[in-house]
């Protein structure tokens, strides 16, 4: 066995495990942190592929922005457990039946009788000098343009989404409008009130 | 031409559709002014485009339009013009000109105008296309057409039991017609391969020998069994015995109906079916037979039924059923251009006389009891005199036209050879006397003798306006004349040609032909024989008994009690029926409704069905839980399925 | 690098982006501006559309991006359906509170990715496209974010979605790991060179299957239809239920008749489980909702199966009749749900069948147009769903799925019952509530139109059909 899949197989056991933690665990928060520990493992698996860039975004995106995000959330609200779980047990036998039966299918097809390396060669190692990051650049703005510019409308969509269902303005929160204070005249403010003088009496 | 063709029966369908469908939107006025128009151009067209072009000689035969194609069956949609549906073109359009516009007078007041209007000019369009086809399906959708359209007119008064009933009735009778003339049309189509008519009749004479084998042991000329069921279908619609019972009914229409539809037009369908048929029926002396002694049975035992009748428009009717019996004994021998002559005269005395009832009645606010009628005369002296015209015409006096087209058949039964010829030649002779009887019995009771309505009504006797005095006096004219004018072109002229087939064995009318030399010789003629003598001696019954010794009558009726009784009930025919017919088919249809519809189709079947349905679907509505791991488990559930079932490793 | 063939889709991309920012500008109460300003953008769309229609494919973008007939075809039919979706919702918008920019920009980006859809030549272009229609769909269906249901529906809806987006991802994987290439013409030829029976190959395709079958919503990847379409707003429910199912037969139809067309086979077979248990559970479970929305989503199901029985058929007449159905049910679809928009006036929801009783004593008209709609759906002649019904069952007969065929009549009987039942209720129940329906001028041309083309279409049924044929011939 070479360095590379002892490597191999460190990754993809922890990234296995690691899935099967986020989906088992009690607690969320243990659950994000066992899924960051897959994206870690499934990063590593990349950089073995000598994609070290797509590696790093991974780890860059996914575990520094996207999952300290949700660990946040999920420590913020205070989720019910046990609600969550609740039936977790009941659906345990059939599900792992289907699931332990589709792995096994899947097992069987996608063997090294189909994937192995008489059928598929081995790829070619690049040169210390390739980059693929580079290479990903100049794909992506040349031929993959035009899915690269609906994967931004995507994004767009996202965003449009994500402020149009959540942006709403409370009449109970307080918030200052510059403009309108810069506006403000001396009628808003001020008003002279005309009194008769006190006699004296 | 095909434009022509395609005018005159679309022009009427225009007409219908327009009045029928917006009728309530343009209003009354409109509403005929569009059905007459449509139906003068019809008219217009016939006369001087059509009628003249075929007598010269022309005929034309041609699809305009294929309607349907299924596999070597092709049903077109085509016209065969030549003298014979010429010349009923002329007469169906031309009666039914008067009576849209004697229409506009009668039904005056009646709140569905439009309605009948559409009516009229639909079935004006269905009586041209069945006259105008030139093949079978055709010919059986026009068939059908004026069924359904006389089926709306009957019960065109819709609120009245009695019209209901009758409308229900014809529809029902024509229906056990029409079954045997599909069978006919099929057993055609089995044995020729075609509906077009050139093609069987040119195959015809090949398959005059073949035999069929219905039931087992039994072999059936051919051509015997495609002209009796063809014949059955005949009978229906032109009301021969034992299927006549529908059109006495009939007379609950509107009259300008009875007059178009019932007297003039369609119940001659069956009449010009089998003329337009001569070449198959040519082949089946049989078959020609069995027409002659229906035919003759029919002329005369309906003609007794009439002179029991009160109601003056079932006298006409059921003078209708005998005049339609001379007419279909003439097909039985082969004197098919006698049949056709009858038909064209009948058509306008018949109508005449029906309008002038018409006008009667509406005179006599809607009584039709001759009991309740008379002295009409000093009234309506037009309505009196056109009434003359047409009874001299039924009872064949010359020189109105009845005479010279009854004469000529029974001429031509009394020349024949054909089986039946004698027994028929003196049934239709008895019958003679009887028609005159029954005629002027009527003629003399309504118009003739002391007012015998009611003083109001009396009060507001008067002529019919002019638009219903017009058609009559229209009418008067052919009724009077058409005899002389047509007997030579049509009977002994080539008129024709070839659309009337006679096999030169059976051809009584070219024997007569011989001994014919014009109008005047023809009438002295008829005083050699008997005819003449029994009609006017019909006509001195009528006046004895009627205006001489008008209490006479009762005392036959007393003395001749059990034969009274038979003839007022008409045979017993509709007796028979009811109890037979519709009594066996209404308990027949209890037990199939009691055990097979309610208990098996109706509780096992579709309430079974619909309660397996019912329950599961509501099971398998449960499954739509709500919950999104079910549904999630039912994703991957039915790609593990799909995996295994498809992936044999 | 050649732009022109995707003019229609890059103007209507631009447009939308212009409309998000104009309706900033102009501000919450002046949201006719962008409702009249997506329209013009849909409309000019359909003449560009028109204009460089062709009939030879070009393909463009790198091999990302084909201009065909049927992208032609699909593109102005899902341009003029959203046409009629936004003037059918434009009053029930307003009425609750949701007349704003969003949801116009989000159904726009909806059918940017619908025409990305159409139009793509490459598994990365469908997908994509795929992800953009999904994304604008889920955020519509959340779009009334007071109200829990639709939350849920929407939650149902994007965990569902995202769990067949994978799917068809990893099917495409396998696709790419056999093939070598993303590419679908790439595809289709390598498949077509290598010997049948590929087991890889048929297990790519099952994934494939999965995740085309839960777009479309046929059985057994339904289960979101009913919920989504009764928990959304009435007038997402109304865009959900007509354009993204014209896109996701255009998804079948570039991946597995354009791509897969060698593996046939069993495609087809899978798709005859599916349209005979679309049909099936469709039909039944209707008969038992109360619910007009989700009735209408069950009738959904089942005519998704009808189309499906058109595919299962195969061959180019059959692909033809499916999208021939389609065309027709989108039509039918939008009437039915757009009457429910239109109805719905302001504090009136209208939910239950029940809802619509004595409609024909209120306003007979409409009635009569819907009547013509469910007629339509129950598949009566002479209406052009009966013609549909029977392009497909035709179809079927001739590819001699007799017993397929017999079912599809069988199941068509039993959602007539369920059809009819809306007329009954219409036409011979006593209202509950004499207020009456107040429809927007324009919403209500539009619907009588919409009713009446199931009637006038007949005619020219001839002519669609020689259309979806032409539209079919292009793909290779």
């Amino acid at each position: 066995m070479t360095f590379e899949q002892i490597v191999f197989y460190f990754f993809s056991g922890v990234l296995v495990l690691a899935a099967v933690v986020v989906v088992t665990v009690r607690n969320p928060v243990k659950a994000a942190l066992a899924l960051v520990l897959a994206f870690f493992s499934a990063a590593g698996l990349w950089i073995l592929l000598e994609a070290e860039f797509l590696a790093i975004v991974l780890v860059l995106v996914y575990v520094g922005a996207v999952m300290v995000l949700f660990l946040f959330v999920v420590m913020m609200l205070d989720i019910n457990i046990a609600e969550l779980r609740e039936g977790f047990g009941d659906y345990l036998p059939i599900g792992g039946i289907v699931a332990a039966l589709m792995v096994v299918e899947m097992a069987i097809i996608l063997g090294p009788r189909r994937f192995g390396l008489a059928k598929v060669p081995v790829p070619q190692a690049h040169g210390a000098t390739f980059s693929n990051t580079r290479m990903l650049g100049d794909l992506l703005y040349t031929t993959y343009v035009y899915p690269f510019e609906i994967a931004a409308a995507i994004l767009l969509v996202a965003i449009i989404a994500a402020i149009a269902l959540t942006m709403r303005r409370r009449p109970e929160t307080k918030y200052q409008n510059p403009a309108e204070q810069v506006r403000v005249q001396r009628s808003d403010r001020l008003r002279i009130i005309r009194m008769p003088s006190e006699k004296k009496g | 031409m095909q434009e022509v063709c395609l005018a005159i029966p679309l022009a009427c369908l225009a007409g219908a559709v327009v009045s029928g469908l917006f009728g309530w939107k343009i209003g009354r006025v409109a509403s005929h002014l569009v059905t007459i128009l449509g139906v003068a151009v019809a008219f217009v067209l016939s006369v001087s485009v059509v009628l003249p072009w075929t007598v010269t000689g022309h005929t034309f035969n041609g699809s305009v339009y294929t309607w349907l194609t299924a596999g070597r069956l092709s049903l077109p949609v085509g016209f065969l013009i030549d003298p014979l549906s010429a010349l009923m073109m002329t007469v169906v359009t031309f009666v039914s000109l008067m009576v849209h516009i004697y229409s506009i007078g009668y039904m005056r007041d009646d709140p569905g105008y439009q309605r009948f209007f559409s009516y009229i000019s639909l079935f004006t369009f269905a009586m041209l296309m069945l006259v105008m086809a030139n093949n079978f399906l055709q010919l059986f959708f026009g068939w059908e057409a004026v069924g359904l359209v006389s089926y709306l007119l009957i019960g065109f008064w819709h609120t009245k039991e009695s019209a209901i009933y009758a409308s229900l009735k014809a529809f029902l009778v024509n229906r056990v017609g029409d079954f045997g003339f599909v069978l006919g049309i099929a057993a055609i189509y089995t044995h020729f391969g075609s509906l077009d008519y050139a093609t069987v009749f040119t195959m015809a004479p090949a398959k005059a020998a073949s035999m069929v084998h219905m039931v087992p042991g039994t072999s059936w000329h051919l051509m015997t069994l495609i002209c009796l069921l063809l014949f059955v279908g005949a009978m229906g619609k032109s009301a021969q015995m034992p299927l006549h019972v529908w059109l006495p009914d009939s007379m609950e229409g509107p009259t300008p109906i009875s007059a178009l539809i019932h007297a003039a037009t369609m119940v001659t369908a069956g009449i010009f079916m089998v003329a337009r048929m001569s070449p198959l029926f040519e082949l089946s002396p049989a078959a020609r037979s069995v027409v002659l002694v229906i035919g003759a049975l029919t002329g005369l035992l309906m003609a007794f039924v009439a002179v029991v009748q009160n109601d003056i428009k079932r006298v006409i009717a059921y003078s209708t059923l005998s005049q339609l019996g001379y007419m279909t004994a003439a097909l039985g021998v082969s004197a098919y251009a006698a049949s056709i002559f009858h038909l064209v005269t009948h058509a306008f005395f018949k109508a005449l006389l029906f309008l002038s009832a018409g006008s009667v009645i509406v005179a006599m606010h809607h009584e039709q009891d001759v009991r309740r009628m008379g002295g009409l005369r000093r009234y309506m002296p037009v309505t009196f005199i056109c009434t003359w015209v047409g009874s001299l015409a039924l009872a064949g006096i010359p020189p109105f036209s009845g005479f010279f087209s009854k004469d000529m058949i029974l001429d031509a039964v009394h020349s024949a050879h054909i089986t039946g010829a004698p027994f028929a030649y003196w049934v239709l002779t008895a019958a003679v006397f009887v028609t005159a009887l029954y005629t002027f019995r009527m003629l003399f009771l309504v118009f003739y003798g002391e007012p015998r309505m009611d003083k109001h009504t009396r009060e507001h006797l008067h002529e019919s306006p002019w638009v219903i005095t017009v058609p009559l006096v229209l009418l008067a004219i052919p009724a009077a004349v058409a005899g002389m004018l047509l007997i030579k072109p049509l009977l002994f002229g080539h008129f024709f040609g070839n659309s009337i087939v006679v096999s030169p064995g059976d051809n009584v009318l070219s024997e007569i032909g011989r001994r014919y030399h014009g109008v005047g010789p023809f009438i002295l003629n008829a005083f050699r024989s008997p005819p003449i003598y029994l009609a006017a001696a019909g006509i001195a019954s009528a006046w004895y008994l009627y205006i001489r010794a008008p209490r006479l009558p009762d005392i036959i009726s007393r003395r001749f009690h059990g034969l009274y009784t038979v003839l007022t009930n008409k045979y017993g025919f509709d007796e028979f029926n009811d109890f037979v017919f519709a009594g066996g088919a209404r308990a027949l249809g209890r037990a199939l409704w009691m055990v097979g519809d309610v208990q098996i189709i109706d509780g096992l079947m579709v309430g079974g069905t619909a309660r397996l349905v019912g329950w599961v679907s509501a099971r398998m509505r449960r499954l739509q839980s709500g919950f999104i791991y079910h549904y999630a488990f039912a994703i991957i559930a039915g790609l593990f399925l799909l995996m295994t079932f498809f992936l044999h490793v | 690098m050649n732009f022109m063939p995707a003019l229609p889709l890059i103007f209507l991309f631009g447009s939308t982006c212009a409309i998000l920012l104009i309706g900033l500008y102009v501000g919450e109460r002046r949201t006719s501006v962008v409702y009249v300003l997506s329209q013009v953008a849909l409309i000019t769309t359909v003449a560009l559309v028109i204009r460089d229609a062709q009939a030879a494919p070009i393909v463009a973008l790198h091999g990302m991006f084909v201009r065909d007939r049927l992208a032609d075809l699909l593109d102005i039919a899902i341009c003029l359906l959203v046409v009629a979706v936004f003037v059918y919702s434009r009053r029930y918008l307003s009425d609750r509170d949701m007349y704003r920019t969003e949801y116009f920009v989000l159904a726009l980006f909806g059918v940017v990715g619908m025409m990305v859809i159409n139009s793509a030549a490459h598994f990365l272009s469908l997908y994509l496209g795929l992800e953009l229609m999904a994304l604008s769909l889920y955020a519509m269906v959340a779009f009334q974010r007071d109200s829990a249901r639709a939350t849920e529906a929407a939650m149902k809806y994007f965990v569902l979605g995202a769990l067949a987006s994978g799917m068809l991802l990893y099917g495409m994987s396998m696709l790419y790991g056999v093939t070598g290439s993303l590419s679908i013409a790439k595809v289709a030829s390598t498949i077509s060179a290598m010997p049948p029976g590929n087991i890889v190959l048929v297990f790519g395709l099952v994934f494939v299957i999965v995740g085309l079958l839960f777009k479309i919503g046929a059985v057994p990847f339904h289960m979101w239809i009913p919920d989504v379409y009764d928990g959304a707003p009435t007038v997402v429910t109304l865009y959900i239920g007509t354009a993204p199912k014209v896109a996701a037969l255009a998804l079948i139809l570039r991946l597995l008749v354009g791509g897969l067309q060698a593996l046939s086979p069993s495609w087809r077979e899978m798709l005859v489980i599916a349209a005979f248990l679309s049909m099936g559970v469709g039909n039944v479970v209707a008969i038992s909702q109360t619910n007009l929305k989700r009735m209408l989503a069950y009738s959904a199901i089942a005519h998704m199966g009808f189309a499906l029985l058109g595919l299962a058929a195969g061959g180019r007449e059959g692909y033809a009749d499916a999208l021939f159905y389609l065309l027709i049910y989108s039509v039918m679809s939008l009437g039915a749900f757009g009457l429910v928009a239109l109805l719905s006036g302001p504090g009136r929801e209208i939910e239950y069948i029940d809802d619509l009783k004595g409609l024909s004593q209120r306003n007979p008209w409409i009635a009569f147009l819907m009547l013509l709609l469910m007629f339509a759906m129950a598949g009566v002649p002479p209406t052009a769903g009966f013609y549909a019904k029977l392009a497909v069952i035709q179809a079927a007969v001739d590819a001699h799925l007799i017993w397929l065929a017999v079912a599809a009549v069988l199941f068509s009987v039993v959602g007539a019952y369920y059809y009819l039942r809306v007329v009954k209720v219409m036409y011979f129940d006593a209202p509950e509530d004499d207020r009456p329906f107040v429809l927007p001028l324009d919403g209500k041309f539009l619907f009588g139109l919409n009713g009446l083309s199931m009637l006038l279409l007949t005619p020219w049924i001839g002519t669609i059909i020689a259309f979806c044929h032409s539209a079919i011939q292009g793909l290779p």
